[in-house]
């Protein structure tokens, strides 16, 4: 099942996916956007610990490997701003007493490498059969010297910035699921940012329908 | 986004049209929809479909499974604890398989199932909140086709190749039936067992299954007649 | 294919958790007075946390208060806790502050440290923050290496004081590429009650606020180190950031901004913290991170910021 979409708009970087790539595992999605690039493997739900079982919901797991691959605070962090996202949107309490295990691969970074991680892993909850409230996409955006704001920034452009922002909306109302911002910046700005992500979330949206589309005939 | 039936669906996507037949009359909702309030709501990526008069679902890509009452399933006993048999289904629990549940079975006479045997049983409880149970016997008693399956050769395979090679209107059993001899089971949890009469031919029986996941159904004749091609010029 | 199934098969008997709950709450309810009277007599359910409801049906008492536009403990939905701050508690500590926001208490002290700074970096000394949620301020942590929410909390306190540039790293050094000062801010909670977040800024903030910094005298020849304890000079700092905190609960309508969340409302919330965190200094925003939770209409969003942006004026 290979898979591949463009994106015609340019406003956000070219976006390249291929579905279902890992044959053992329950999901599977490798996702470029621009030149980062993201594999996430998708399994549950599944047998897991008594201690962590719950009776209410499924137990989220998230991990995530860096290329170097040795562990770190950020990333743990990175973990937790993943599995927050994913937790709102999988209907955990269909799968009581039962885990699902979500695990990232870093493959390549050159800027936005969390809203690709999302994106990616949103793919592969969609691959995986799952039950979702709503599809969710990340957008990041970045605040330069001069106070424009730069959509999809680059490698370069995120190193100059003066703020950077990662953005998860869901797809029914476009609310904003998750939100977080690195350096310093004004109210205008971030309200702009916001609005400017909101739009282009919409294109992301577009990009999975079109994924979905095109595997539809397998199914 | 609202869609209507025949579209490509999204989680999250709802769609008014079955809202609105709810209204007037009762609505069967089906696999990958969710009410929540007023809308029905879509909860998993595929296809919206409809069986008259007034049966919906989505047509989902899915390889775990997750169990659900009355369907015929392939396991493999685990263990065995008490009086009953623990097997493995491939889904986040065991399933339980009661030493009774087999045709002629009583308390004395207990059936002679070991641990790694191939059970082909149906699902009697399915519930996300219960542990699964099996049997291998119908209503009346009777075993009919359930049971332990002896040799042959068992593999994975995606859910929606099982419903697909199931499809009154798949062309790919008919067209290998005809070709050689060879018995099959297909588990919905997304396991078949097949045993033929030689080793070649159980693995082209094996290949020409996998293959046809992504094949149109005049592709999956094609490949069915060069599979058999192939195997009786080797065989002769 | 289409047996029928047994449908009359055995069913094993399944004791689900609403029937022992029904059992609990039948024999709370039938057992005569004098069998509870030792252990019970004296408290007072009303706004207990041991409340028979709120341990029974959690959800429902809370969304029963929640429609009556009121939280649990009295407040209301953008009601602050009282605050309390002490200065330099500990002695033993360069500076230190202790912080409670309501229940929660959490103690920062500050150690100062000599280094070399980093060679990529040759201008800037050392701003090391860690915020540890010990087993004593909750059932919830296990004593071991930090849990992944410690791990977490601890990244966004120091993402804030570092956005903010509330301390300029420039004024820790004192010789270009040979010495300048670590400072090692501890920060241990010591009762989790929800918003550990704006309580550590408030305890950083505040011990960071009165430290004063010794002078240093480097001779470059012998690479002799002076450092003159009476004589200090107090740390330049910039602004007051200033975290503000809210849990969002989803409700069928729209969800409900709740400031300042105890774990309770952080528990019914998503169980890992509060949902947003917006935090400012200076007129400008240092971080806003929003992550779990119900979802944020844009009209929300803003009278968080506008909520977050009063409490620093």
């Amino acid at each position: 099942m290979t898979e591949a979409a463009d994106l015609k708009e340019c406003k956000l970087k070219h976006m390249k996916c291929e579905l279902n790539v890992l044959s053992k595992s329950d999901g599977s999605a490798i996702l470029s956007q621009g030149e980062t690039v993201t594999l996430i493997s998708v399994n549950g739900p599944l047998d897991i610990k008594v201690q962590n079982q719950s009776i209410e919901k499924c137990y989220l797991e998230v991990l995530f490997c860096t290329k170097g691959g040795r562990p770190s605070v950020p990333d743990r962090y990175k973990e937790h701003i993943i599995r927050q996202t994913c937790e709102s949107a999988i209907m955990g309490s269909l799968y009581p007493r039962t885990g699902i295990t979500v695990t990232i691969q870093e493959l390549e970074d050159y800027g936005g490498l969390l809203s690709c991680a999302v994106n990616c892993a949103c793919l592969a909850l969609l691959n995986s059969g799952l039950a979702m409230r709503y599809v969710f996409a990340a957008v990041s955006c970045a605040v330069d010297e001069t106070g424009n704001v730069i959509l999809e920034p680059t490698y370069q452009e995120v190193m100059n910035a003066k703020a950077r922002f990662n953005f998860v909306f869901d797809s029914r109302n476009k609310n904003l699921i998750t939100g977080f911002s690195e350096g310093i910046f004004s109210e205008a700005a971030y309200e702009e940012a916001l609005e400017m992500s909101r739009a282009a979330s919409d294109l992301v949206f577009t990009f999975y329908r079109d994924i979905v589309t095109k595997y539809s005939n397998v199914i | 986004m609202k869609v209507s039936v025949g579209d490509v669906v999204l989680p999250g996507d709802y769609c008014e049209e079955i809202s609105a037949a709810g209204e007037k009359s009762k609505v069967i909702v089906g696999p990958g929809l969710q009410k929540e309030s007023n809308h029905v709501y879509v909860t998993k990526a595929g296809v919206l479909k409809k069986k008259n008069p007034n049966t919906y679902w989505v047509d989902y890509y899915q390889k775990r499974y997750t169990p659900a009452r009355g369907e015929n399933v392939i396991g493999i006993v685990i263990q065995k604890a008490g009086d009953i048999y623990r097997v493995d289904l491939g889904s986040s629990m065991s399933a339980a398989l009661s030493y009774l549940s087999f045709e002629g079975a009583t308390k004395k006479n207990r059936p002679n199932v070991q641990i790694g045997d191939v059970v082909y049983a149906k699902t009697l409880v399915g519930s996300k909140d219960m542990e699964p149970e099996l049997v291998c016997v119908d209503s009346y008693g009777k075993k009919g086709r359930l049971g332990v399956l002896t040799d042959g050769f068992l593999f994975k395979c995606s859910i929606n190749l099982i419903r697909k090679i199931l499809n009154p209107s798949c062309p790919l059993l008919d067209s290998l039936k005809n070709e050689w001899p060879f018995e099959l089971a297909a588990g919905m949890n997304g396991r078949i067992w097949i045993k033929a009469k030689t080793m070649r031919e159980t693995i082209a029986l094996g290949n020409a299954i996998l293959g046809a996941e992504y094949l149109s159904d005049e592709e999956i004749k094609a490949m069915c007649a060069n599979i058999a091609s192939i195997l009786a010029g080797h065989v002769a | 294919m289409t047996h029928a199934c047994n449908l009359e098969g055995r069913q094993r008997l399944q004791t689900s958790i609403g029937a022992v709950l029904i059992q609990l709450s039948r024999f709370y309810i039938h057992t005569p007075r004098h069998a509870l009277h030792y252990t019970h007599t004296h408290v007072d359910f009303r706004c207990s946390k041991y409340h028979p409801f709120r341990v029974i049906h959690p959800v429902r008492y809370f969304t029963s208060y929640i429609e009556r536009n009121v939280r649990p403990d009295g407040r209301k939905f953008d009601e602050h806790r009282n605050i309390k701050l002490n200065i330099n508690t500990i002695k033993s500590a360069e500076t230190s502050a202790l912080v409670k926001y309501g229940n929660t208490t959490v103690i920062c002290g500050t150690k100062l440290e000599l280094a070399a700074p980093k060679a990529e970096d040759p201008d800037s000394g050392f701003l090391v923050t860690n915020v540890e949620l010990v087993p004593l301020c909750s059932p919830k942590f296990r004593p071991g290496p930090p849990s992944d929410h410690a791990q977490v909390i601890s990244n966004v306190v120091s993402e804030i004081i570092n956005n903010s540039k509330f301390i300029n790293l420039k004024d820790l050094c004192i010789v270009s590429d040979k010495l300048a000062w670590v400072l090692y801010c501890d920060i241990v909670c010591l009762d989790n009650d929800g918003n550990v977040v704006d309580a550590c800024i408030t305890a950083l903030t505040a011990s960071l606020k009165t430290l004063s910094l010794p002078t240093v005298t480097y001779d470059p020849e012998t690479e002799e180190i002076k450092v003159d304890t009476n004589n200090r000079i107090s740390l330049k700092v910039n602004g007051l950031p200033v975290a503000t905190s809210f849990a969002i609960f989803p409700n069928c309508e729209r969800s409900i901004l709740l400031t300042d969340p105890n774990t309770f409302e952080e528990e019914m919330c998503g169980g890992n913290g509060a949902n947003i965190t917006v935090s400012w200094n200076n007129g400008f925003l240092c971080g806003i991170l929003k992550s779990g939770g119900g979802t944020l209409s844009i009209e929300q969003e803003k009278e968080a910021i506008k909520m977050a942006k009063e409490r620093t004026l």
